[in-house]
């Protein structure tokens, strides 16, 4: 039982929570569950879990007040449960630190995938450039040293630029960068017309990469809200 | 800064109609040679401000000063104030009245106009409220009976069994969420009149979404997207305006019989993105046309079977979406078989750069 990796999840609703044991357990992972903010913060403190999943809408605590409170202590994995149509907590939420969100309602597979993605994640803690030199993802393989990419072996021409977008998300694979903090670390200074700018070069790294709408593989799109390298292989995006 | 934008519209709107009709005054006076008319001029002058103006402030302030400019200058003595004169105080009394009552009117009038709208407004939302009401039930149906007959029997059910009342549970929830996802919408509009909050929108960052989100309702739904190859960004509520294709790609899979191909077109005409949902299905006939946008047809002729539901809320969401955008949406039948809904938003020039 020690091995598995432990699920911290704070969430009041009991429902929800059932929910969550139950896919969670049968999915090999060892599930605490906290019902308050409070009781959330006592237990992250005493369990250290591998991943927090944590509902923003706390009865006592604000969920965003509690990702600060962990990220003070620690650099675990925090998936957030959100609603659909809030980019602005979803957006309040990745810049304080957690690694992603889960718009509710949302399916089991969906959960999983983004579980699986948050824990393997966190190998690259921090930001830190993987020991391997190497990013692989399907046929995308990132040579950090020669600063080359190829996909299905064949190298892809990008700008210094383009190249830079793509090795920050690879180096954060699996978690969300808001539009925000990928300007700040590819161009170090941001203005009105950045994210414009980073758009446009997303919108040229994607024809590239050769990928279509409703078929990215390798980039996620997070509209409103920013990027994210895939990090799933057993994800069901074919 | 709404305040301040009023306090100029109104001050200003005063300033230069009482000055025009001050100018009327003195043309009338030395056209006829009389002062006669001036005080019925200036009466209307105060009027008309009252009756334009919010408030009551504007029309008093002119008031008085018309009664002050007509002693002053139009009645005898000329160009002195001289208020012991009988005539001089009554007049000034009437241009008083006249501006109380006409802005009291202008004020009710106002009322009124707001408590129309308002009415119609509240009329909207029953509508809505009725329909949705009228649809939560099946599914809610469903999902409850269901998850009853699991409790009671899991035991002495059969594997298909289970398996159908399962599925029955999923498939209704998945629609309730995408009712929720349409009222949440309009909610997202309505709250205190707030105006929504464009961002600019990558085209096929939207499109992208759009089709994530279909594929996760309808796995085997194909759909063709023909978008220019170039960098659009259209400013728009993004989460809104996704909800307006996939309730239009939605009602297509669900209603347009014998539909081989679905397909989003998006062009730029002039400063416009033009949205086009096409299928090849069977059209829509002319009554239901007329009305597909305020899902009244539905409610009153809607037959209550499982496939008919929704598609009135989900159509009548999409044009106050696109509407509260400053587009235009509309459907016609094509030549070719099926129908197409196209829609259309500005793409201003980016402020910035």
């Amino acid at each position: 039982m020690s091995n598995l990796h432990k699920v911290l999840v704070i969430e009041d609703e009991q429902n929800i929570c059932n929910f969550l044991r139950t896919v969670l357990e049968t999915n090999d992972y060892q599930v605490l569950i906290a019902n308050s903010g409070g009781n959330g913060k006592t237990m992250f403190l005493s369990h250290n879990p591998d991943l927090v999943i944590l509902d923003l809408g706390l009865p006592d605590i604000d969920g965003t007040e509690l990702i600060k409170v962990i990220r003070q202590e620690s650099e675990v994995p925090i998936i957030v449960l959100s609603a659909r149509s809030n980019e602005k907590d979803k957006v309040l939420s990745l810049d304080l630190g957690a690694n992603d969100y889960v718009t509710k309602p949302f399916g089991t597979e969906e959960l999983l995938a983004r579980v699986r993605a948050a824990i393997r994640s966190n190998r690259f803690a921090g930001g830190v450039r993987p020991a391997s030199q190497r990013f692989v993802l399907q046929d995308l393989v990132i040579n950090y040293d020669a600063r080359v990419i190829t996909i299905e072996k064949k190298e892809i021409k990008l700008t210094q630029t383009e190249y830079n977008i793509v090795e920050l998300l690879s180096v954060h694979a699996g978690r969300v960068l808001t539009y925000a903090e990928i300007v700040k670390k590819v161009w170090g200074y941001s203005d009105s017309g950045s994210i414009k700018k980073l758009q446009v070069n997303m919108a040229n790294i994607r024809k590239k990469f050769g990928e279509k709408p409703g078929e990215y593989r390798y980039i996620l799109n997070e509209l409103g809200v920013g990027y994210r390298m895939n990090a799933d292989t057993e994800d069901s995006t074919e | 800064m709404k305040k301040y934008w009023s306090f100029l519209k109104n001050g200003v709107f005063s300033i230069v109609v009482w000055l025009a009709f001050f100018v009327i005054s003195v043309v009338v006076e030395n056209w006829l040679e009389t002062n006669t008319m001036v005080p019925a001029i200036f009466a209307l002058a105060v009027f008309l401000i009252s009756l334009y103006t919010d408030g009551y402030i504007y029309g008093i302030l002119v008031s008085l000063l018309s009664v002050l400019v007509l002693n002053y200058a139009f009645t005898f003595p000329f160009l002195k104030f001289n208020f012991s004169i009988p005539e001089n105080l009554i007049s000034a009394i009437i241009m008083l009245i006249i501006t109380i009552l006409s802005s009291a009117l202008a004020t009710k009038i106002k009322n009124q106009e707001k408590m129309k709208a308002e009415t119609y407004k509240e009329t909207m939302r029953a509508n809505l409220l009725r329909a949705v009401s009228h649809d939560l039930r099946t599914p809610l149906t469903t999902i409850y009976g269901c998850s009853c007959a699991i409790e009671e029997k899991l035991d002495s059910l059969s594997k298909e069994q289970l398996q159908q009342l399962i599925q029955g549970i999923k498939e209704d929830s998945q629609w309730l969420i995408g009712m929720v996802e349409n009222l949440l919408s309009v909610t997202r509009i309505d709250t205190d009149g707030v105006k929504i909050v464009k961002t600019p929108t990558v085209l096929e960052e939207l499109i992208d979404i759009v089709l994530m989100r279909f594929k996760k309702r309808y796995p085997g739904q194909k759909i063709f997207v023909d978008i220019p190859e170039e960098f659009i960004s259209i400013p728009m509520d993004a989460v809104l305006i996704e909800q307006v294709i996939v309730n239009i790609l939605e009602n297509a899979v669900q209603h347009a019989t014998g539909m081989t191909k679905l397909e989003i077109k998006v062009f730029t005409r002039g400063n416009q993105a033009v949205f086009e949902i096409r299928d090849d299905g069977c059209g829509i006939d002319k009554e239901r046309m007329e009305n597909i946008f305020t899902g009244y047809f539905e409610m009153k002729e809607a037959p209550v079977d499982h496939q008919k539901r929704s598609m009135g809320i989900g159509l009548s969401v999409c044009s106050t979406i696109i509407r509260a955008h400053g587009g235009r949406i509309s459907v016609e039948n094509r030549k070719e078989g099926g129908c197409v809904f196209r829609f259309m938003l500005d793409m201003e020039e980016e402020e910035s750069e």
